[in-house]
């Protein structure tokens, strides 16, 4: 576990920034992504406890929201089943653009050990996934580190840009 | 010509087995080397047929016809204080004897004992309910419906319970594949896109073992990530991990790695 | 057929066919306190539930299908995923089934190491339940605590196999390794911080009024439904049946620990809680005698940690290196895997949950004819049919945090 201290404002402090649009919506969005609380199964634990006290994602502005209208990036942490297939694509659609989806853990990627009649093989046949963490369960270090990515991922893009509605179809 | 593969039991079979082989069986002991299960069995015995019964891994096994399960059931509930049903369920024998074996599993608490009762049915028949005795076959014989289709006679509610409603097939059956058949490969794109969109989604990929170091659409090496689509030399630069942008990120300090502290003992 | 437009939106020109005040409330499936994918069908009469149907099956991932096509030993993973919160609980209670079937004796020191991790898990188990449950009745408090104690738990685990959710570690016929240098030491770090910690929650918990408003008689289960529905465990232990598997039908070296078996006769969401806390404590006088044994079997030099079973069971690894039979050996039992007696097993073991059970039905080849998993969150997910009517809807959170199901479990 690495301790820092982060100084949020660069210039010693000094209350003026002076920054392109871009930046500031991108500095916004990326630093509170606000994750839906979506623990399917294992994976859903190790959620939990990345957000329990030791890892502590609030830290990176990462704060659960049992709402989807709420709620920026959805993390599909665990099993995906046939029956439950038509509510991640309802809840996926009532989230508000811009958004971002993780698929947590092998079985929400490929559909992992449960190479069974009854599991999804890999929630990208129901909806568009940005990151695949794998692991089975994955560490929270693991999320937390795909959420970093998915930060860095958010500051690369056009803020200013219309948002492209990412379908699958 | 290719290799018969038999269509009534499709689950997985040992490749090799020696002619010779003769497996051991579980030791079986008579019921009267027990007291308490001759007594039980006793009870039983006076007012149904038993068609079998010994006693294996120390629980007493108890054969009877599939008609008298509810009353044989009641009379070790009311009288013999097995006063909870912890398990039923069947199994398949359909391939070899053309039926399901159904057991009950039941839990005496004043005794410490525990027996199974066990019937045969032929395809196509279904059981008494025994919901009205307990409570717990409820789910129980919802859950035997919906994996091997067997009904249950007087049921409240016989819908399926693990599988959605509109499912086809009974997926513990030895008939039914592992991975489904055609009605499951296709079942959540069929209910949320319709059909018209397997083509687009396409099928299933069940090899989840397989990863292809050239495919840049599907996989990244790690330390080595290029654009998607990128065809793949060998020859990619490394990519420093850091997290963040080299000018660094708008309003928040650069991470420095000397500057940090690791903390060995989390118990401290 | 409606025509809908701005001025006019759909819902203004409904007419209902009822004129009860009757409402269908659909919970779930996916709602942060259901403790997984439960979706609850409640008819409702102004705020009281009238009628309520749980719909499971969103979690059945075919584990039972599963287990009809793999070798045991391949199996052994599965069964981690089954009940996530306290992995190795299953893990042993598929190899105790396992290993009654074959006849097998397994070494004492893989017995202690056993005995350890089942009781970890339990705290584990315990200590998430009461994390997500506090949490669910608005305690945040109690929720970080109780992480930051698991967090501790599951370093240890981590160390002895290396997952921290999924451990995969124990073995049919023994444990694969023998425990770390560290783990005794950490355990006793943890065992001698745990009563503090356990003292802070029931501080925080036991006079809070909100706590008891929302557990003291909510969710009374009476000991005839409680039967009737085949709850086992703290849930059954909560209507005043003092039935626990460990005391009752002993197995591994259950029979020559002390502790004892908290019971409760009022059944309502509050002796539950009782219950898990007792259950923790006690869970902690077992895992100190457990170290006592462990010391013993190092000082008595009983290194075996594999049953010998030439047949059934790998030989440890060094002869698997250096002798030609034994490696011939490992290999068949891995690519063909072992072959069991013909017969059947039921064998239960209590995990945190309660009831944990195996049927296996064999037929002398490598694969399990029909295995089923007699899990206890099933029972105690179909005991809200009976339980919620009645209630309020703020109580069904309540009442399903207490019932500790667990989704992995109930939909297999």
């Amino acid at each position: 576990m690495a301790q820092h201290k982060v100084n949020y404002t660069q210039n010693g402090g000094l209350p003026v920034a002076l920054t392109s649009i871009d930046k500031i919506v991108n500095w916004g969005r990326s630093n509170s992504i606000w994750a839906l609380t979506y623990g399917l199964a294992c994976c859903g634990i190790e959620m939990m406890a990345s957000g329990a006290s030791r890892y502590d994602f609030d830290r990176f502005g990462t704060i659960f929201r049992a709402s989807p209208r709420q709620a920026d990036v959805m993390i599909v942490a665990g099993t995906l089943t046939k029956k439950h297939a038509e509510f991640i694509k309802r809840l996926y659609d009532q989230m508000t653009e811009p958004k971002w989806v993780i698929s947590m853990g092998s079985c929400a990627n490929t559909g992992g050990m449960f190479n069974t009649y009854a599991t999804v093989q890999g929630v990208d046949r129901i909806i568009p996934v940005d990151l695949y963490l794998p692991g089975c369960a994955p560490r929270p270090e693991t999320l937390q580190y795909g959420v970093m990515l998915l930060q860095k991922k958010i500051r690369a893009n056009k803020a200013s840009r219309a948002q492209v509605a990412k379908r699958l179809m | 010509m290719r290799a018969y593969k038999p269509k009534d039991n499709v689950q997985a079979k040992a490749y090799y087995t020696d002619r010779f082989y003769v497996s051991p069986q579980v030791p079986k002991s008579p019921v009267e080397s027990d007291e308490i299960f001759a007594k039980d069995l006793e009870a039983i015995k006076a007012n149904f047929t038993v068609l079998d019964a010994y006693i294996q891994v120390e629980q007493m096994v108890v054969y009877i016809n599939p008609q008298d399960n509810f009353k044989v059931l009641k009379l070790l509930r009311d009288e013999c204080e097995y006063t909870q049903l912890s398990e039923m369920s069947a199994i398949d024998w359909l391939a070899t004897r053309g039926g399901f074996e159904i057991f009950y599993q039941m839990l005496s608490m004043n005794k410490r004992k525990r027996i199974r009762i066990k019937m045969f049915i032929n395809k196509g028949e279904s059981v008494n309910s025994v919901e009205k005795l307990f409570r717990s076959a409820d789910w129980s014989e919802r859950e035997m419906f919906d994996m091997f289709g067997i009904e249950a006679n007087g049921h409240p509610f016989m819908k399926r319970i693990l599988m959605p409603y509109d499912w086809q097939g009974f997926p513990l059956l030895k008939t039914y594949p592992l991975q489904g058949d055609e009605f499951a490969a296709w079942y959540e794109v069929d209910k949320i896109y319709g059909k018209e969109a397997r083509d687009i989604i396409g099928p299933e990929l069940r090899d989840s073992a397989k990863v292809d170091r050239y495919d840049s659409e599907r996989f990244a090496r790690l330390g080595y990530e290029v654009p998607k689509g990128t065809v793949i030399t060998g020859n990619e630069p490394k990519n420093e991990e850091n997290y963040q942008e080299e000018g660094g990120v708008f309003m928040i300090k650069k991470f420095d790695k000397k500057d940090s502290v690791v903390v060995d003992d989390p118990q401290r | 057929m409606q025509v809908t437009n701005r001025l006019n939106p759909f819902f203004e020109n409904i007419t209902f066919d009822r004129e009860d005040n009757e409402m269908i409330l659909n919970f779930g499936p996916q709602h942060p306190s259901a403790h997984g994918q439960l979706r609850l069908m409640l008819h409702l009469q102004q705020e009281q539930i009238t009628k309520a149907h749980p719909d499971i099956g969103y979690l059945h991932r075919g584990m039972e299908k599963m287990a009809e096509n793999m070798i045991y030993n391949e199996f052994m993973p599965t069964t981690d995923r089954m009940d996530y919160i306290a992995s190795s609980s299953n893990n042993y209670g598929f190899a105790l089934a396992v290993e009654k079937l074959i006849g097998l004796e397994v070494p004492r020191r893989a017995k202690v190491i056993r005995m350890m991790l089942l009781e970890i898990n339990r705290l584990m188990s315990h200590l998430f339940w009461l994390a997500t449950t506090a949490l669910d009745i608005g305690a945040m408090t109690v929720f970080l605590f109780a992480f930051r104690e698991r967090e501790y738990l599951m370093d240890i685990i981590e160390g002895y196999c290396g997952a921290r959710l999924t451990h995969a570690a124990i073995r049919i016929g023994g444990v694969p390794l023998d425990i770390q240098d560290t783990f005794i030491s950490q355990l006793k770090t943890f065992l001698d911080k745990l009563p503090q910690n356990i003292k802070d929650y029931e501080d925080l918990l036991d006079t809070n009024r909100i706590w008891l408003m929302r557990m003291e008689d909510v969710g009374t289960i009476s000991k005839e439904m409680a039967l009737s529905w085949g709850c086992t465990g703290p849930m059954l232990r909560a209507s005043g049946v003092a039935w626990d598997i460990r005391k009752e039908e002993p197995y591994e070296l259950y029979d020559e620990v002390e502790f004892r078996v908290p019971y409760s006769d009022k059944g309502d969401n509050f002796a539950r809680y009782r219950i898990y806390m007792e259950e923790m404590r006690e869970s902690a006088k077992i895992l100190h005698q457990t170290i006592d044994m462990y010391e013993k079997c190092v000082k008595d030099n009983q290194t075996e940690l594999m049953a010998h079973a030439p047949k059934y069971i790998s030989a440890p690894k060094l002869d698997i290196m250096t002798q030609n039979y034994s490696l011939m050996q490992h290999f068949v039992l891995v690519t063909q895997g072992m072959r069991p007696p013909v017969g059947e097993v039921y064998v239960v073991t209590e995990s945190p949950k309660g009831e944990l059970g195996f049927f296996i039905n064999s037929q002398g080849g490598p694969y399990p004819y029909r295995l089923k998993l007699r899990a206890p969150s099933f029972w105690h997910t179909g005991i809200l049919t009976d339980l919620l009517p009645g209630h309020y809807i703020p109580d069904v959170v309540s009442i399903i945090g207490t019932t500790n199901i667990v989704f992995g479990e109930v939909d297999r």
